[in-house]
């Protein structure tokens, strides 16, 4: 197993420092970052050729990247390309934001995904589980930005119709969002719209999985002996259908949390969340590869590290897997 | 299912619910668009990068919409786009015309929040910060032209190296506190916060990626106080949030891009929608580089395309709705709030379909229709110059834009002249196409302010900075050049008007569109604001405020 893992993570070296050249490639050659400098009414020439030179734009792709590889390691991502801001405190600040959102979107979906799901399977065919099959094919085929631009709409519909407003619309916080306890239930009340925006889908898949893999778990040979056996219901299904129908929702969730860190950037964008989405969203718009590159960073190697651990995960929970 | 389970699902949702329930319903019931007593919010789209404007990274109006009421000026620009004085005492005035030299006055009451006078040290103090090569400033034009900045007190003396026609928006502007920036590194300066004010409001708090909180400058008495204790600006990306936001009460007011979700405030009567030209433009280049088609070098086709672009039907199907009435704009160096507009393309080329395949045919061209047609598919050719094929760019993206092009595309095909689209995003489109001459035509938006016209000669003179159609006329070029030079403003209009009528006009390097309009929104329940259309935004009045 520690081979395997060793294995793993050089592998992932490999793959992290070729994704990261790519897209620095990429952004670097598909917008100027001076570009809103040159149709400025009064900026000398000069200035922009001082800025490009300090910021070495007019030498080669391979040599730029290699100034950002240094900065990122000796310089903790280094600076915005205009102003010489540095990367991390920003990083920082809307990591956490997005960790807010994205935490508490995953854990309800996974709650109510896995109960949707267990349930659905007990009451095969039941009215219960007609209906939860349906919201989740709804929950799947809905788009994000739609969902959320129809939750800001009905907001908006309800609050000139009785002058309450019952959600906010944009931002993670009130005008006076209070501090200690006043400051946590303001915060709440901000996430309400965009986590129940990010929760819908993943509900939706946790369910039918946790459905599926229940369902073929029940059918096994051991659970109808435990029930020969006479063990009380309860316990066939909690202590050993359940249990081993996790197996597959473990392994897809922490897939899935590998990719928290690259944020809902739909959902942060319409809602207007300081996170990591729209912070990305930001950092494409001014052409700067800067801040992108910090943002791939941390974004792929969550993802690599979540993904490592989903495979290892799976080895843990099914004996029948061994890894050389 | 048992009873327990039922029980535990039941308690569960009650837990979920009262997480939803109880937030809101301790949220104080918002009445209908009303300002929150003493506090009125501003919401907007982007936000600036740091507090110091006028750097190379931040040259943006959400900046001067945040700082232009901190760093008060001796005069702002009024909603009329003219200079008038708020912290100086009279508006600056010439002493001398060789060397130039310009005097004005801080009015007694004019203090920096922190109690300290405004003086010329102050002002001193700014120009060293603009000419400083240190100083990663966006520009020093201006600044590097003055020679030298004379007093202590109140009475600012200024001499240029030379004669300097734009020389008031270098006196008229906002000035650093001398005490505050005295041996600091300007380039890490006022990156999160501004310590003091000279103007109405002042610095309180930012949180980045929500808002910057601004409270009443209590010991601002040079102008009218701001009556509002505090003024929030409230950041919203998403154009869609940003309308419903407003619609929400989130905000009262909103200084918006044209954007169609305005019409639906125009019917609102919860809403007041203010909108007036704003100096921004939109316009068409036409490229004279060796890059660009080689019919564009031929002055009658640049007139035909010219005469096959209705212009007002254009301003018309892209700002019905939220501008009714907007006018083509008929001078590409003054726009039609200003003294000084003369319609010199309106008179020059009225739209007129059969004219442009008649100049087309008299010079030759063959293949394109006899007559103006919306089902035709004849192009053009003409001699030593090829096929009237055009590669048009723009910025991907936008809207209107997207309109604005299929309209001109749809009219010039009528009459045997093709567009080929060619949308790209902004970043390229400025930083690599714009700059290279390698575009037949471009159509953009040029932001400017109301001295713009001074420095003409940067966009139409043989070699202008941002003379990107490569178009080179001397005798044009020697009259815009003059401007700048020029310090009487009768005399400046004379040369402008020259250049542009007897050589922009019949040379054709740019087609002007329309003005862009300008928009406020706000609730009915705030009074004052009013379309600013200079870089002093909906804000310049805030001490004219109230709800």
């Amino acid at each position: 197993m520690l081979t395997y893992i060793a294995r793993r993570l050089l592998y992932s070296l490999v793959v992290l420092i070729a994704a990261s050249f790519l897209v620095f490639t990429f952004v670097s050659v598909s917008g100027d970052p001076l570009a809103a400098l040159r149709v400025t009414p009064n900026v000398h020439p000069d200035i922009i050729e001082r800025i490009a030179e300090r910021k070495h734009l007019n030498e080669p792709i391979v040599a730029r990247y290699w100034y950002w590889v240094k900065d990122a390691f000796t310089n903790k991502f280094g600076t915005t390309l205009l102003g010489d801001r540095p990367i991390l405190p920003d990083l920082w600040r809307v990591m956490k934001n997005t960790l807010q959102l994205v935490i508490a979107a995953e854990l309800i979906a996974l709650t109510l995904g896995i109960g949707i799901g267990v349930y659905s399977a007990l009451r095969q065919y039941s009215f219960f589980d007609y209906t939860g099959t349906t919201f989740s094919f709804l929950g799947l085929a809905i788009p994000v930005f739609w969902f959320a631009l129809m939750l800001q709409v009905g907001v908006v519909k309800i609050y000139e119709w009785t002058g309450h407003r019952i959600f906010p619309i944009a931002n993670l916080s009130d005008v006076d969002p209070g501090s200690g306890i006043h400051f946590v239930t303001d915060r709440i009340h901000h996430l309400i719209l965009p986590v129940l925006v990010l929760m819908i889908v993943n509900m939706a898949t946790y369910s039918r999985f946790m459905r599926a893999s229940m369902l073929e778990v029940l059918n096994s040979d051991y659970v109808r002996t435990g029930r020969a056996k006479g063990l009380p219901e309860r316990k066939v299904i909690m202590r050993h259908a359940f249990r081993n129908a996790l197996i597959t929702i473990v392994t897809l969730s922490a897939l899935s949390w590998g990719g928290l860190l690259s944020g809902a950037i739909i959902t942060e964008t319409v809602f207007s969340l300081d996170g990591m989405g729209l912070y990305f969203v930001n950092s494409l718009l001014s052409n700067d590869p800067y801040p992108v590159m910090a943002f791939l960073m941390i974004t792929a190697s969550s993802i690599v590290f979540f993904n490592l651990v989903a495979d290892v995960l799976y080895g843990v929970l099914d004996p029948r897997i061994r890894y050389d | 299912m048992r009873k327990s389970s039922l029980l535990a699902l039941v308690g569960a949702f009650a837990v979920a619910a009262s997480l939803v329930i109880g937030p809101a319903a301790s949220a104080k019931p918002a009445k209908v668009n009303q300002a929150t007593a003493g506090t009125v919010v501003i919401i907007h789209d982007q936000e600036p990068p740091t507090m110091r404007g006028s750097w190379e990274d931040n040259n943006l109006l959400a900046t001067g919409l945040v700082t232009n009421n901190i760093w008060y000026g001796c005069e702002i620009y009024n909603n009329f786009a003219k200079f008038v004085p708020r912290l100086c005492a009279a508006k600056p005035k010439i002493v001398k015309r060789s060397p130039l030299t310009i005097r004005f006055t801080y009015k007694k009451s004019a203090v920096w929040s922190d109690g300290k006078p405004i003086t010329a040290k102050d002002y001193r103090a700014t120009w060293k910060v603009f000419t400083n090569p240190h100083n990663n400033v966006v520009s020093r034009t201006g600044w590097e032209d003055i020679r030298a900045v004379r007093g202590t007190g109140k009475t600012v003396t200024v001499v240029f190296k030379k004669p300097f026609a734009d020389w008031e928006s270098y006196v008229a502007g906002g000035v650093y506190p001398a005490h505050i920036i005295a041996g600091k590194d300007m380039n890490q300066m006022f990156q999160s916060s501004i310590p003091v004010s000279s103007g109405p409001w002042k610095f309180q708090s930012w949180q980045k990626g929500t808002q910057i909180t601004l409270v009443k400058n209590t010991r601002f008495h040079a102008w009218k106080p701001m009556r509002f204790d505090r003024v929030v600006f409230r950041y919203i990306l998403d154009t869609n949030a940003r309308f419903q936001a407003l619609r929400a009460g989130e905000g009262q007011a909103m200084q918006s891009q044209p954007q169609l979700q305005i019409a639906d405030f125009l019917k609102d009567r919860k809403f007041v929608v203010e909108r007036k030209p704003d100096i921004a433009y939109e316009h068409v280049d036409l490229q004279f580089g060796a890059k660009g088609h080689p019919a564009l070098k031929k002055t009658f086709i640049r007139r035909a395309i010219a005469t096959g672009i209705n212009r007002q039907q254009i301003a018309d199907a892209l700002y019905r709705t939220i501008s009714p009435g907007l006018p083509a704009l008929n001078s590409l160096i003054y726009k039609p709030f200003e003294a000084g507009y003369v319609n010199y393309w309106g008179k020059q080329y009225p739209f007129n379909q059969a004219r442009v395949i008649n100049i087309l045919k008299a010079n030759g061209c063959t293949g394109g229709p006899d007559r103006p047609s919306a089902s035709n598919n004849d192009i053009f050719s003409c001699p030593s110059v090829g096929k009237l094929s055009f590669r048009f760019f723009t910025t991907t993206g936008n809207q209107l834009r997207a309109l604005a092009f299929e309209i001109m595309q749809r009219q010039l095909k009528s009459v045997g002249i093709e567009l080929q689209a060619r949308f790209q995003t902004g970043g390229v489109l400025f930083g690599t196409t714009l700059p290279s001459s390698d575009w037949d035509l471009i159509m953009f938006t040029y932001g400017q302010t109301p001295t713009s016209k001074i420095t003409a000669k940067d966009l139409y003179a043989c070699g202008g900075d941002q003379n990107y159609s490569l178009w080179c006329n001397k005798k044009a070029s020697a009259l815009l050049n003059k401007v700048p030079l020029t310090l009487s403003a009768a005399a400046r209009t004379k040369l402008l008007h020259a250049a542009e009528s007897q050589y922009i006009v019949k040379a054709v390097p740019s087609i002007p569109l329309y003005s862009r309009p300008a928009f406020t929104i706000h609730s009915r329940t705030l009074r004052g604001p009013v379309v600013n259309p200079t870089t002093e935004g909906m804000p310049w009045n805030v001490s004219d405020w109230t709800s």
